[in-house]
């Protein structure tokens, strides 16, 4: 039966066990008649919708939200609020249209009539979603463009003072006592009331939902801007990702997950009190999604469950079979276990095993198979010698204007990295800039991709000022980079990289993500086309490796990569940082001969190089810095002839390598 | 007692808490210095410490406030306790560190500080299993000496906590400042990389950090035992809460900038006391800590860090 | 290749079905065959484990005597319990108590429960008992909404009480004890603190309505953190409005440090507070002569002093080898409520149902350690009566001894 199961494709039977687990889901208060058990099943749904909430914020996007459980609360209060007699005020004209809307009831009262909130639970479950997400958004909008182990320390200050506003401001939410008087949702003119079957397939429901938004945005444009920005932030900003924004989309989602679950959950309830979203709580989710594995849609709904099942169910039975062997055996002791008390120690020995042990978790994210269509596996492959490739290097041919660096100053306190930098990089041209270690080569690619700050002077790119635009919208311009130790994404495939590297060119945002409108599809598919057609200019070097994650690759294709990256995002200027540091002979000329190509395509080219060899064989003019200083500008043979320059290497008595071979 | 009094009594209030979040935030900015990690099992190791002070001081025969010393036998037993909490706190952290903490040296993402939560729950629980739940009466010597100005009144201990604060503080900051491990530390902190290549063992300087941050865990652990006659499992939470505020305030991987903190949070928090409400104190505090990220994220003497990432 | 890890996997997976099936049935099978099942619901996880424990020992106590005579006219009482403390919530936790509730009402052979400890707990089960008509009596919730009228559709849609109490609810111990301030102390002027938790807080506002009406002047009230560690700020701020007293709402996770700064900053203030302050962590952990003179109160008649509770106190130690509280107390006497109720059906020769057992609790008078029990409409007590403890140390008897809160007297009535 196996070797008959081992011969269904493995998307088939992703399938099969989806339906299965789905089957069950549904079957099981039919064929497990009792009521506590679907209760606590239906909390442990509710929890696998907390931790598929939070597996966006920590799993995708790799921001540690410690305070989770606050927007568990605001969805918890926004449907207590509205659906109890908590918040009654006066009766007047302008509740009118809310009555009709049946909102709110009138009720009589001798001393005037007042208002009562009868919002339908229904409406609620997404309201109080956005609800949450806006908090989301309020909390997150000052912190999230700080450091993320900031943020953890912030969000945990949030997880602390949502409570304690709720406890304090006792006239809205009744404080500490606790709501009372919160209706039970009611479907067809019938109230859920106490049974727990009703509650249990909502809870399923929603659950089944969030996995499908969770894959969805995963597998999108939005998704990989998330993991982009987990894996490396600073190359994700430098590959067009606006941080703040991609971050706070994360926190957004996550929130609104959480706002929505609350809503669920004291609807079950049908009270709630602040104590219910304290601190625990939010490690709890956290320990489930660590358990289940970061990043993994199934991993932290089975993680939940798990945890959920553990400690409602299980440990309570294993310790009461010890203590049924204690009387079995007569062992008074064994009375005295209680495995109940033990389960938080059992949750920090979780979160320290698993992340000294198995990071990925029980069941690791896995890496998405982003197999190639036939058609895309025949696209062109060429060694050099391009021929146009729509978007690349039409821009040179269409009369703009080049980079233009004046006067930038850059200093780290005392230090002066780049003093009163003149460089200008016509349109279709290629300038390499050379010169020691630490002459500022590097601070002079992070000024121009808004990495570093200037401290003074401009850049100009066909006439746009860039200096002080961030580093999404200098790649907007057509500003594209790559870094002196290789800054891709890890974790993610090839293919991914090079898609991502698409990211400001494509325009999906998170609600046709999750829909897939047919707009969204052609523009996946042709993202994916792009891709390949870009990998395809390294011949057969990327192409078969396209799914494979970037960690298994070699040097060379690293570099290779994230060349492609660049051009995936079809720049208008290529700045290429030691793009054949670490390569032999032989593939430093094959990656020497396609830069030229692709120049000769009409890409603009900004080079830092240290072989020579390869700067004679591309550059036009090369501008040698020393110190911050530009010390020489002309054409390579006049450079090596420049005295200074000579001087400048020889005198430290670091040779470089390249004078001497070239 | 008249307004002055008042302040004055409260500025007496908050600059004893503030001393012991000050001792709390400075292990927070040495090994955030140095790893960029905010460590959570700082939080415990302090509540750990004050109840390793407290069986030092037991097994020392003192029980409850019952025996009062004065003079040389005071301070040697102060001393013994301080030095025993100090090694015994500062082990436990150089324990967490090479148990839990140099096998995610390398990994990127926030793998590290969940660990270190798991093993403030670990610590936590230890505790609240062996120990108890309920509050433990802390084993006291000092005579109840007090001095009177007007109606406000500043006791023995206060002093005690105060001296005791300073004179470590001093200690840790001519250390980072003048010794050759200090020099290194800074060296790391700066860029382990190239201070690897210049010869620091990084290992050894994490190490010490750790060591150094846990033993002034500690100390403020077993202080705040005696100034408060009571510990608890439960009192690392807040008070680390509080202290790391205090680290970030004041600028995290700045020594100074840890005491300025420590300092201004104690005296917010008994002022937020005294004229708004302790019902709020908490939500002074973090706006305080979102405000200052918002505004000045390097804090008030932090030198501006180079955002590495 | 593929194959032998997935059948394995497969194998350990069938294995896991079967064992947690097993759980769920195998257990439920030990009943002997005339049996009744009261469940007990407490929160034995988290900050109130050492309070449930005296509880629960408390209450199996009296169905363990009942058992050893051979039952109630041949019924043996078998005790299942619940824990509705989790450590998601570090506390109780009313998902799990609406779970736990559930679980006892889809049990047949449960005839009737004792809880929950914590009001939070209560208000989440009270509707599903009520559905299941299943009478529960709590030795120690008090916030008053659970039996309040006013919420009846709320907590017992199906109309009949179901939630007992063998204790009094906070909406007499807080004014009675502003009487006693009133017209035993005579104090004029106090100020009141609470610890943010339900119970504190709901026992404060109790307080203070009555001590307006009595014309004590409330200097100011605050809120302490349970969790912070100092409240010498708040304190020094009472020291500088001088009030003639403290009142104090809340357990003694917050009530052990204020006691012990009260001494240090207004060491001659009179200090209250409800039953919260009455335990043994207050005797031990805050240490003589820092907690002497505090007030505290019980809400049931004292009664552990005399000849009987002697008896009783004195078995109970050797049994669970820790001092009973008054909790443990009004868990006894919630035992011998259901026992009696149980004694009532069975004598008429009837089957004990829930239905039955539930109308017998509502009829009862029973002689229990605290008194003479029975119940109004709402399920509270007919005899509210209030105790009034102060702690002056004994030194004739060991420090934690709950010998060291001087009974006082009962405090005056509305």
């Amino acid at each position: 039966m196996s070797r008959l199961f081992a011969r269904v494709s493995l998307a088939r039977r992703h399938q099969i066990l989806t339906l299965l687990v789905a089957a069950a889901a549904i079957a099981f208060p039919l064929v497990h008649d009792n009521d506590a058990d679907v209760d606590s099943a239906a909390n442990a749904a509710a929890y696998a919708t907390l931790a598929l909430g939070l597996n966006i914020v920590v799993g995708f996007a790799g921001l540690l939200d410690l305070g989770y459980a606050a927007f568990f609360a605001i969805g918890a209060y926004a449907y207590g609020i509205l659906t109890s007699f908590q918040v009654m005020p006066h009766w007047g004209p302008l509740w009118e249209p809310f009555a009709w809307l049946q909102l709110v009831q009138r009720v009589p009262q001798p001393g005037g009539d007042l208002v009562r909130f009868t919002v339908s639970f229904w409406i609620m479950l997404p309201v109080s979603a956005l609800i949450a997400a806006g908090f989301g958004v309020l909390f997150g909008a000052p912190t999230l463009r700080l450091r993320g182990d900031y943020l953890a320390i912030v969000t945990l200050g949030f997880g602390e003072i949502v409570p304690i506003v709720v406890r304090n401001v006792d006239s809205v939410t009744n404080g500490a006592a606790g709501l009372n008087g919160i209706q039970a949702p009611r479907l067809f003119g019938h109230s859920f009331g106490v049974a727990a079957w009703p509650y249990y397939y909502v809870a399923i429901a929603l659950v089944a939902l969030l996995i499908f938004v969770s894959v969805r945005l995963r597998d999108s444009r939005i998704g990989r801007a998330w993991m982009a920005i987990r894996e490396d932030e600073t190359a994700a900003a430098a590959m067009g990702v606006d941080r703040t924004r991609t971050k706070l989309l994360a926190f957004a989602i996550g929130a609104a997950f959480a706002g929505a679950t609350g809503t669920f959950y004291v609807a079950k309830l049908q009270t709630a009190t602040p104590e219910m979203f304290g601190f625990p709580v939010s490690v709890m989710i956290l320990v489930m999604v660590v358990l289940g594995g970061m990043g993994s849609v199934w991993g932290v709904v089975v993680g939940a469950v798990l945890l959920q099942l553990l400690q409602s169910w299980f440990l309570e039975d294993i310790s009461g079979w010890i203590h049924d062997l204690g009387n079995a055996i007569n062992q008074p002791w064994m009375q005295q276990v209680d495995l109940t008390q033990s389960i938080e120690l059992i949750f920090g020995q979780i979160l320290v095993f698993m992340m000294l042990f198995r990071r990925d978790g029980l069941i690791p994210a896995t890496r998405k198979q982003s197999s190639l269509s036939v058609e895309q596996q025949h696209a062109d492959v060429r060694r050099g010698g391009f021929v146009g490739l729509e978007g690349l290097g039409e821009f040179a041919h269409q009369g703009h204007s080049g980079l233009e660096v004046s006067g930038v100053t850059v200093r780290y306190g005392g230090l002066v990295a780049l003093n009163a930098i003149d460089l200008s990089v016509p349109v279709g041209g290629v300038v390499a800039v050379i010169g020691p270690n630490g002459s500022g080569k590097s601070t002079l690619f992070n000024v121009i991709t808004g990495l570093t700050p200037a401290d003074g002077g401009a850049i100009r790119f066909d006439g746009d000022g860039l200096l002080g635009l961030p580093p999404h919208a200098i790649l907007r311009r057509g500003v594209a980079r790559t870094f002196q130790n290789i800054r891709l994404f890890t974790n993610l495939s090839v293919l991914d990289n090079v898609l991502i590297g698409q990211h400001a060119r494509l325009k999906t945002g998170p609600i046709a993500a999750v829909f897939r409108p047919p707009s969204t599809r052609r523009e996946e598919a042709a993202a994916r086309v792009w891709a390949s057609q870009i990998l395809g200019l390294f011949g057969n070097r990327l192409l078969p490796r396209a799914s494979q994650t970037v960690s298994h690759l070699s040097y060379a294709n690293r570099r290779r990569v994230e060349i492609a990256r660049a051009l995936a995002s079809r720049p208008k200027i290529l700045l290429l940082d030691e793009p054949t540091a670490g390569m032999n002979p032989a593939e430093t000329l094959e990656l020497a001969e396609q830069i030229k190509s692709l120049h000769a395509l009409g890409l603009t080219i900004l080079l830092i190089e240290h072989k020579l060899d390869v700067v004679t064989r591309l550059a036009d003019k090369v501008v040698v810095l020393d110190h911050g200083e530009k010390i020489a500008e002309g054409t390579p043979d006049e450079v090596r002839r420049n005295e200074a320059v000579l001087q400048a290497y020889l005198g430290r008595g670091t040779l470089a390598k390249g004078m001497v071979d070239a | 007692m008249s307004f002055s009094d008042l302040l004055l009594q409260q500025t007496i209030n908050g600059l004893s808490l503030g001393a012991m979040y000050a001792l709390l935030a400075l292990g927070f900015t040495l090994v955030y210095g140095i790893l960029e990690l905010i460590n959570f099992a700082h939080f415990n190791v302090f509540m750990v410490g004050s109840f390793i002070g407290m069986w030092t001081l037991q097994l020392m025969g003192i029980n409850g406030q019952a025996v009062i010393m004065t003079g040389l036998p005071l301070i040697g037993v102060m001393v013994v306790a301080l030095v025993v909490t100090m090694l015994s706190s500062g082990l436990l952290g150089v324990l967490i560190e090479r148990l839990s903490l140099r096998p995610l040296r390398d990994v990127k993402g926030p793998a590290a500080m969940i660990t270190t939560i798991g093993v403030s729950y670990v610590l936590f629980n230890i505790i609240l299993l062996t120990v108890g739940a309920d509050s433990k009466n802390y084993p006291n010597p000092l005579p109840p000496i007090q001095f009177a100005i007007g109606d406000a009144v500043l006791r023995l201990r206060e002093i005690l906590i105060w001296m005791i604060a300073i004179l470590l503080m001093l200690g840790l900051h001519f250390f980072v400042q003048r010794s050759k491990m200090g020099k290194a530390m800074r060296a790391t902190a700066q860029d382990p990389e190239a201070a690897r290549m210049m010869g620091v063992e990084v290992d050894r300087v994490i190490i010490i950090a750790f060591f150094l941050g846990s033993a002034l865990a500690g100390a403020g652990g077993l202080i705040f035992g005696l100034y408060y006659n009571f510990t608890s499992f439960i009192i690392g939470f807040t008070a680390g809460l509080r202290a790391f505020t205090a680290a970030v305030l004041g600028g995290i991987g700045n020594v100074p900038g840890a005491m300025l903190g420590g300092v201004i949070i104690g005296l917010i928090e008994a002022m937020g006391g005294q004229f708004i409400a302790t019902a709020w104190t908490d939500v002074i505090i973090f706006s305080i800590l979102v405000l200052v990220l918002v505004f000045r994220p390097a804090g008030l003497l932090g030198r501006v860090a180079p955002n590495k990432s | 290749m593929n194959n032998r890890p997935f059948t394995r996997r497969t194998a350990v997976g069938i294995a896991a079905g079967v064992v947690a099936a097993g759980t769920l049935g195998i257990r439920r099978v030990w009943a002997a065959d005339k049996s009744v099942t009261v469940g007990i619901n407490l929160s034995l996880t988290g900050a109130d484990a050492e309070s449930a424990r005296r509880i629960e020992n408390g209450a199996t106590m009296a169905f363990d005597e009942a058992n050893a005579k051979g039952g109630i006219n041949g019924y043996k009482i078998v005790v299942t319990p619940f824990d509705d403390g989790s450590a998601t919530a570090g506390q109780y936790d009313p998902a799990q108590a609406a779970t736990n509730a559930r679980k006892m009402v889809s049990n047949k052979a449960t005839v009737a429960a004792i809880g929950p400890q914590m009001s939070g707990a209560g208000k989440a089960m009270a509707p599903i008992l009520s559905e299941g008509n299943l009478a529960i009596i709590t030795p120690s919730s008090t916030n008053p909404d659970i039996t309040d009228p006013k919420f009846a559709a709320q907590y017992r849609p199906e109309g009949k009480a179901i939630y007992f109490r063998t204790v009094a609810t906070d909406a007499f111990q807080g004014p009675y004890m502003a009487n006693y301030y009133a017209d035993v102390l005579h104090v004029k002027s106090v100020y009141l603190l609470d610890d943010s938790g339900a119970y504190g807080v709901g026992l404060a506002d109790a307080y203070q309505g009555q001590a307006e009406k009595k014309g004590i002047k409330i200097l100011g009230r605050d809120r302490l953190d349970p969790k912070a560690a100092d409240y010498s700020t708040v304190l020094t701020k009472i020291k500088s409005l001088n009030p003639q007293a403290i009142y104090y709402g809340g357990v003694l996770q917050a009530g052990v440090k204020l006691a012990k700064q009260a001494y240090d900053i207004v060491p001659k203030m009179i200090k209250g507070g409800g039953d919260g302050v009455y335990g043994p962590e207050m005797l031990t952990a805050v240490g003589y002569p820092a907690n002497e003179g505090w007030y505290a109160t019980v809400a049931s008649p004292h009664v552990t002093e005399e000849a009987k509770m002697a008896a009783w106190v004195k078995s109970y130690k050797t049994k669970y080898n820790v001092d009973p509280d008054d909790y443990a107390v009004t868990a006894y006497d919630a035992a011998m409520v259901i026992l009696a109720a149980l004694k009532q059906v069975t004598d008429g020769g009837k089957e004990p149902t829930r239905d039955a057992i539930r109308d017998a609790i509502q009829a009862v008078k029973v002689n229990t350690l605290q008194g003479p029990v029975s119940f109004d409409a709402n399920g509270d007590l007919q005899d509210k009566t209030i105790s009034v403890f102060q702690i002056k140390q004994n030194k004739d008897i060991t420090p934690g001894d709950m010998a060291n809160y001087h009974y006082i007297g009962v405090a005056p009535s509305v």
